[in-house]
């Protein structure tokens, strides 16, 4: 754009984007350094203090624990699913190639609330059936979680599996490698970037559930999302804006991490400069 | 090779043996009791019926709610679209090293979860916050509603929720549209909005409309912003599934909610595909005829 107008119209459009992306977090980590008990924000703030971090209840940090790790392991069981289907796809001698990728973006055509009642009522049928109960345990909130992270890796791998890395494969099979070998030196060094940005949307998603969660989660089995969703729906409390503050910090904290082992180009192509 | 191929097969049967578990079951089971009657504390009838359905459909309460959402669902994914769009494009045509930084903003925003968000908007547009006291000042006090428990609110929060996303698709789709392409046109002398109207818009249409569906979808299922910022007076289907489940314990009409939603989302998701195929098709023809 060479015109200064519309250049100020564009970088108007980006401030206001960002402004109203950080503005919220700001706002909250602002919040929770005051020690007054109102739940909102003050400028100057009545008095600093760490007071609300210091008595953060216990049951966020286990949420928090619990959050961590239920996204860790559903985004892990995800990329490899994803991956052997995006493989799967690709390579196998099985028609309707299309018609494959389609069902596997299924889970997110559907609404997440409705994933979560549709885990709910069938956790409730293998009770009957069975008697093991899903509803409020880790590894029923693991599975529905799964179910909506699949997609997200069966799409990264998918696009990064090209004619090109064939024809490297094959290259190494003249030169006398074995499969094993050509799987472990050329496929799976290729499919890096596919595997590390399906595991990150889908540790985000899963991270950040509300409305599936909700509905799967029990006493003792709640993630910190449904935790913070449920005091803020039924009785606030002050705490809240400290363990979000620190929800804020270590997602920071993860998402550089990632670029200064990954890089973000893996995450956004082209965000490399 | 043959041996490779049939690994592969194993590959694709076991990643097909799991999401059948995961996809097709559950979901069988669940759109199976949208068909039986609702006897009430959670008991069912034993006989196929289509009495959710007409219920829902007849029903003008029920009606209104799936407009609501439509609507509020569309326009926020519009809302979005044009904020979006601009902040792609001016980071996808950065030169510089603070777009290392930007990038890691919006990561951080989209990492962060709704909820905390929400926390976030309702304290900025709660009775306290800055907007309000700025919207009685310039009124003179005279202006003392609320900007929270509205559509408004609950329309700001799906512009959060989907807006990150949205950015980093279209800094994708921006970026396989060369430079070169507008400095050529610049050169002849093009103007900027005939730049944007001729080259930007046409080259990325299907970028923005794919980021203008996934966003659609996701406000269409939104929950957490609709429960939050809607404070029980915004009515839109996810909110109503849910009072549904856990007020009324009456799963065959949440069951055939989720059922129309599911419907719905998809059925606007193939209109629009198709509008804009025959959109094109028709384009195409008016320019060969003239």
């Amino acid at each position: 754009m060479r015109n200064r107008s519309s250049r100020i119209l564009i970088l108007t459009a980006a401030a206001l984007a960002y402004a109203f992306l950080l503005g919220p977090l700001l706002i909250v980590v602002g919040a929770s350094f005051d020690g007054g008990s109102q739940p909102f924000f003050r400028f100057p703030p009545e008095e600093v203090s760490l007071r609300w971090y210091l008595s953060i209840p216990a049951k966020y940090w286990s949420a928090l624990g619990l959050s961590f790790m239920v996204a860790a392991a559903a985004a892990a069981l995800a990329t490899l699913l994803g991956s052997l289907a995006a493989l799967g796809i690709a390579r196998s001698s099985v028609p309707g190639k299309a018609l494959l990728e389609t069902y596997f973006r299924f889970p997110l055509q559907v609404p997440f609330v409705v994933t979560g009642i549709v885990f709910l009522q069938f956790y409730h049928i293998l009770a009957d059936a069975s008697g093991i109960d899903l509803v409020g345990t880790t590894w029923g909130l693991l599975v529905a979680h799964t179910f909506f992270c699949i997609p997200y890796s069966v799409g990264a791998v998918g696009s990064v599996i090209t004619h090109d890395l064939e024809k490297a494969e094959n290259a190494a099979r003249i030169a006398g490698a074995t499969e094993w070998r050509v799987l472990r030196r050329i496929t799976i060094p290729a499919l890096k970037p596919g595997l590390f940005s399906g595991f990150f949307f889908a540790f985000i998603t899963s991270f950040g559930d509300v409305p599936v969660s909700v509905f799967l989660a029990g006493s003792g089995t709640t993630p910190l999302p449904v935790e913070i969703f449920q005091t803020l729906q039924f009785d606030y409390d002050p705490t809240v804006l400290s363990i979000s503050t620190l929800v804020v910090l270590i997602s920071t904290a993860f998402v550089i991490a990632m670029q200064r082992v990954a890089g973000l180009d893996i995450v956004l192509p082209g965000s490399r400069r | 090779m043959m041996r490779v191929r049939r690994a592969y097969d194993g590959a694709l049967a076991l990643a097909l043996a799991v999401s059948v578990l995961l996809f097709i079951v559950p979901q069988f089971f669940f759109v199976r009791q949208s068909f039986f009657e609702s006897l009430g504390m959670g008991m069912m009838g034993d006989e196929l019926t289509l009495a959710n359905y007409r219920t829902i459909l007849t029903d003008s309460f029920y009606i209104a709610v799936f407009l609501r959402t439509i609507a509020i669902s569309a326009v926020a994914a519009l809302v979005a679209l044009i904020i979006a769009y601009p902040t792609a494009y001016w980071l996808s045509r950065m030169n510089s090293p603070a777009l290392r930084w930007l990038i890691i903003l919006l990561l951080v925003s989209s990492f962060v979860s709704i909820v905390v968000k929400v926390l976030g908007l309702t304290m900025l547009l709660g009775s306290q916050g800055p907007f309000v006291a700025f919207l009685q000042f310039v009124t003179f006090g005279l202006w003392n509603g609320s900007l929270l428990h509205n559509e408004l609110a609950v329309a700001i929060g799906l512009v959060q929720y989907s807006l990150p996303l949205l950015i980093m698709l279209l800094f994708g789709v921006v970026q396989t549209i060369p430079k070169s392409l507008e400095e050529a046109a610049s050169v002849h002398g093009a103007s900027d909005w005939r730049l944007v109207r001729r080259i930007l818009l046409p080259l990325s249409l299907n970028g923005i409309v794919t980021a203008g569906l996934i966003a659609f979808n996701m406000n269409m299922g939104a929950f957490t912003s609709a429960v939050l910022l809607g404070g029980g007076n915004v009515l839109t289907v996810p909110v109503v599934i849910q009072q549904k489940i856990i007020l009324e314990v009456d799963y065959p009409v949440a069951s055939a909610l989720s059922v129309l939603l599911t419907v719905a989302v998809m059925a606007i998701n193939l209109v629009v595909v198709a509008v804009r195929r025959g959109g094109f098709a028709g384009a195409r023809q008016r320019r060969k005829i003239a």
